[in-house]
C-alpha cells in the first residue's frame, strides 16, 4: 500500500465510528485448519458450517478468542506458539500480529478483559514451563505487562463472568523448551487458578493425589459462575480416570462416567463446551472418536461416535462439532448430523464468537 | 494403441485381488465375528463341570476373539461390550475382587441372563472365565460351575449380538458410506479400518508386551495377558496374524509390512513372557516390542499413501 493511501485509510478509520459485532455480518465461529497443500488457515464459519473466509496462518493454529464488543478476534498459534493474529472478523483480514517476548511462548489460548481493553495470553517461560499471563493493549497491541499463572504449563484461560478475574488451567506439564516433549509426567501437579487482574492468586484448586497425573487443559464457563474442565490423563493407560471436573467455589470435583464408558475417550479430552440452550456440557475425544455429553451437574448422559472429533462449541439445539476430516456437524438430542463438509482438516478448537 | 491396451489389460489381470474396505469387511470382519459367535456358542453349550473340555472350548473361543479384537468400532463399542468381553488390562484387580464377591454371595438368582448382563464389566467375559477355569484359590464348588456356565452364556450372547449387528447393518455402514451416515465417505471408512489396524498393532507392543515387560530393573511378568491359562504369547501371535490379514484386505501387496510382521513373529518364537525375570529373556521381549512397533511404523508408511488415509489429524496432536 502506498503511504498516502495508507494515511487516507487511517484517517478514514479514525473518522468512522467503531463497528460493533452487530454491524459486522460476521461469522458465528472461528476454527483453525490444515489445508490439503499442507499450509494452515483460520476460517470464519456460519452457524450452518459454511466458510465465510479463510485467512492464511503462518503455522499451525490452535484456539482463538473474541473481543467482547468490537468485531475482532485473536487467533493463537499451536504451542509452543510464536505468533497470534488479530483478525477483523467482518472483513476476514489480519490487522495486527503479536509476538511473545524473548524466552516466552504462547500456549494456544487467550481471553479479553470485561471491557475489552486488555488481551490476556496464556504463556510459558520456555525454560521450565512456568506459567505466565501476557497482558496486551487491545488498541495498540503493545505488550503492557505479565503476571504468573501460579502453575506449570498453563493452557486454557477464561475470564469469569461478571468479574475481571481469570481462570487458568495450569496443566502441570513441563515441556522441552524447543518442542512438545513432556518432562515431568511422574511428578506433575496441575491446578485451576483463579487470578485477580493484578495477578494475585484468589483460589487454587487441585484434584486429589490419585488424579495428580490428570492434566487440566480446557475450560468451559457455566452461566452460574461454575466452570467445567476437560482433562488428559498422563498416568498408567490401563487406569481410566474421569476426564471432566467441575470447578465451583474454588474447588474441583471429578465427574466419573459409567464403567461401560471407561475407555470410550481413550483417556483424552480434546475440547469442552457448554450449551446454554440445553444446559449440557460436552467433551470431545479425537483419540476415542467420540463426544460425551453430561448434564449441568456433571452426570453422564450419552456418547456419540465420530472419528477425530475435536472442535466443539454451543450451537442451535445443543452443540456444533468439527473433526479432522473437514466435517462440521450439529450435535443435538437426536445425535450427530452433518452440516457441511470441507476439504481440509479442522484443528483442535471451534470458537464460538459470543458477542454482546 | 491396441498393443498398449492389451499390455495394460495383462497388467491388470496380473494384479492381486482387489483390496479395500469392502474386502476387509467381507473377508476379515464378518467371517471373524461369525467365528467368534460360533466358538463362544460352543463354549456356552457345554453343560459339564469338568475343567478340561471347558478350558479347550474357552481357548478356541479366545482364539476366535483375537481374530477381531482389534476391530474396536461399531457394535462392540455399544454398552461397554469390548470391556465386558475382555476386561484387560486390569491394574487394580477389579475383576478378581468382583468375582470373589459373587462367589462368596453364591446367589443363584444373580446368574440369570438378565442379571449377568448387568454385572460389572470387570466380572464378565474371557478373563472372568479364565479365573474360574484356572483357579488360584481352590476349592471350586457347584456355584463356581454355575457361574462359569452363566458367564459363558453371557459372553456368547454378546458375541451373537455383535455378529448380528455387523451382518444387519454395520457392514453396510462401512461398505457404503453415506453423507448422512456415521461415515460420510469412503476416505472415512478407510481411515476407520486403517486406525483399527495401527492401534491394534500398537496394543500388542504397548500392552500385551509392554505391561509385563516393565523395566529391566523391574519386570512385571505377573501383568501379562491371559497368564493363568498360559497363552500370553499365543495372544500376541494370533493377534498379529489377524492384523496382517486385515492389512492385506485393505491393500495388497505389502512387501515391507509383511517383512516387518515376519520379523516380529519370528522373534515371538524366542520369547516367554512368564520368564521376564531373566534378563536375557527380558531383552528378547524388548526386541519383540520394538519389532511390533516397527510393524506399525511400516504399515503407516506403506498403507497410508495407498489408502489416501492417515490416523486422525487431531488424535495424533495431543493438546
Amino acid at each position: 500500500m502506498q503511504r498516502r493511501a495508507f494515511l487516507a485509510t487511517l484517517a478514514a478509520a479514525a473518522a468512522t465510528p467503531r463497528l460493533s459485532w452487530a454491524d459486522a455480518g460476521s461469522p458465528a465461529y472461528l476454527a483453525a485448519a490444515r489445508l490439503p497443500d499442507g499450509s494452515y488457515a483460520l476460517h470464519g464459519l456460519t452457524v450452518a458450517g459454511e466458510s465465510l473466509f479463510g485467512l492464511p496462518m503462518p503455522a499451525r493454529g490452535h484456539a482463538a478468542t473474541a473481543h467482547p464488543e468490537r468485531p475482532l478476534a485473536v487467533a493463537f498459534a499451536r504451542r509452543p506458539g510464536t505468533f497470534a493474529l488479530v483478525i477483523d472478523c467482518a472483513r476476514g483480514i489480519e490487522t495486527a500480529r503479536l509476538t511473545p517476548p524473548e524466552g516466552r511462548q504462547f500456549n494456544g489460548h487467550g481471553t479479553f478483559s470485561a471491557d475489552g481493553a486488555v488481551l490476556y495470553t496464556s504463556e510459558v517461560i520456555a525454560e521450565g514451563s512456568e506459567g505466565r499471563i501476557g497482558l496486551w493493549d487491545s488498541d495498540t497491541w503493545q505488550r503492557i505487562g505479565e503476571m504468573p499463572t501460579h502453575g506449570i504449563g498453563p493452557h486454557d484461560i477464561r475470564r469469569l463472568p461478571m468479574s475481571d478475574d481469570l481462570l487458568v488451567a495450569n496443566g502441570g506439564i513441563r515441556t522441552d523448551p524447543t518442542d512438545r516433549t513432556k518432562l515431568n509426567t511422574d511428578t506433575m501437579r496441575p491446578n485451576l487458578a483463579r487470578i485477580a487482574p493484578d495477578g494475585t492468586l484468589v483460589a487454587k484448586a487441585e484434584l486429589p493425589e490419585g488424579l495428580r497425573q490428570n492434566s487440566t487443559r480446557h475450560l468451559a464457563l457455566l452461566p452460574d459462575g461454575r466452570a467445567a474442565c476437560a482433562m488428559q490423563w498422563e498416568g498408567d493407560s490401563a487406569e481410566t480416570p474421569p476426564l471432566l471436573a467441575l470447578w465451583q467455589a474454588g474447588a474441583l470435583a471429578a465427574c466419573p462416567v459409567p464403567e461401560t464408558e471407561a475407555v470410550t475417550m481413550q483417556n483424552y479430552a480434546g475440547s469442552i463446551a457448554h450449551s446454554p440452550e440445553t444446559g449440557e456440557i460436552a467433551l470431545t475425544s479425537p483419540r476415542g472418536g467420540a463426544v460425551q455429553v453430561f448434564a449441568a451437574d456433571g452426570s453422564f448422559r450419552a456418547s456419540f461416535r465420530r472419528a477425530d472429533a475435536c472442535g466443539i462449541a454451543a450451537g442451535p439445539g445443543g452443540f456444533v462439532v468439527t473433526d479432522g476430516n473437514g466435517a462440521v456437524l450439529a450435535l443435538t438430542g437426536s445425535g450427530l448430523r452433518p452440516l457441511a463438509s470441507h476439504t481440509l482438516n479442522w484443528d483442535n478448537h471451534l470458537i464460538a464468537l459470543e458477542r454482546t | 494403441m491396441i498393443r498398449l491396451c492389451l499390455s495394460a489389460l495383462l497388467l491388470t489381470t496380473a494384479l492381486p485381488a482387489h483390496a479395500d474396505v469392502a474386502e476387509a469387511v467381507k473377508k476379515h470382519a464378518l467371517p471373524g465375528y461369525a467365528r467368534f459367535a460360533e466358538k463362544t456358542a460352543a463354549l456356552a453349550a457345554l453343560d459339564t463341570c469338568e475343567t478340561e473340555p471347558l478350558q479347550a472350548a474357552w481357548n478356541e473361543a479366545f482364539d476366535a476373539w483375537l481374530g477381531v479384537a482389534h476391530l474396536r468400532l461399531g457394535p462392540v463399542e455399544e454398552d461397554g461390550r469390548v470391556l465386558a468381553i475382555a476386561f484387560w488390562p486390569d491394574p487394580k484387580g477389579l475383576g478378581q475382587k468382583q468375582q470373589r464377591a459373587l462367589l462368596e454371595a453364591a446367589d443363584t438368582a444373580a446368574l440369570t441372563p438378565d442379571r449377568m448382563a448387568e454385572q460389572s464389566v470387570a466380572a464378565r467375559g474371557f478373563f472372568a472365565l479364565e479365573r474360574l477355569l484356572w483357579p488360584t484359590e481352590p476349592p471350586q464348588g457347584d456355584y463356581a460351575c454355575a457361574l462359569t456356565h452363566a458367564t459363558a452364556k453371557d459372553l456368547a450372547r454378546m458375541a451373537a449380538e455383535i455378529d448380528g449387528e455387523w451382518k444387519k447393518g454395520f457392514a453396510e455402514t462401512l461398505i457404503n458410506p453415506r453423507p448422512d451416515g456415521r461415515y460420510l465417505n469412503r476416505s472415512e471408512t478407510r481411515q476407520a479400518l486403517f486406525t483399527a489396524l495401527v492401534t491394534g498393532i500398537e496394543f500388542n507392543a504397548d500392552s500385551r508386551v509392554g505391561r509385563p515387560l516393565g523395566t529391566l530393573d523391574r519386570p512385571r511378568p505377573e501383568r501379562a495377558e491371559a497368564r493363568l491359562s498360559g497363552r500370553s504369547l499365543r495372544d500376541i501371535t494370533l493377534s498379529l496374524e489377524a492384523l496382517r490379514g486385515l492389512a492385506h484386505q485393505l491393500h495388497d501387496p505389502l512387501p515391507q509390512t509383511d517383512a516387518a510382521f515376519d520379523r516380529a513373529l519370528k522373534q515371538a518364537e524366542k520369547v516367554d513372557l512368564a520368564r521376564l525375570d531373566d534378563s536375557g529373556m527380558w531383552l528378547k521381549a524388548q526386541i519383540l516390542q520394538q519389532n511390533i512397533k516397527a510393524i506399525a511404523e511400516t504399515a503407516v508408511i506403506e498403507l497410508a499413501p495407498a489408502l489416501g488415509s492417515s490416523v486422525g489429524f487431531n488424535s495424533a496432536d495431543g493438546d
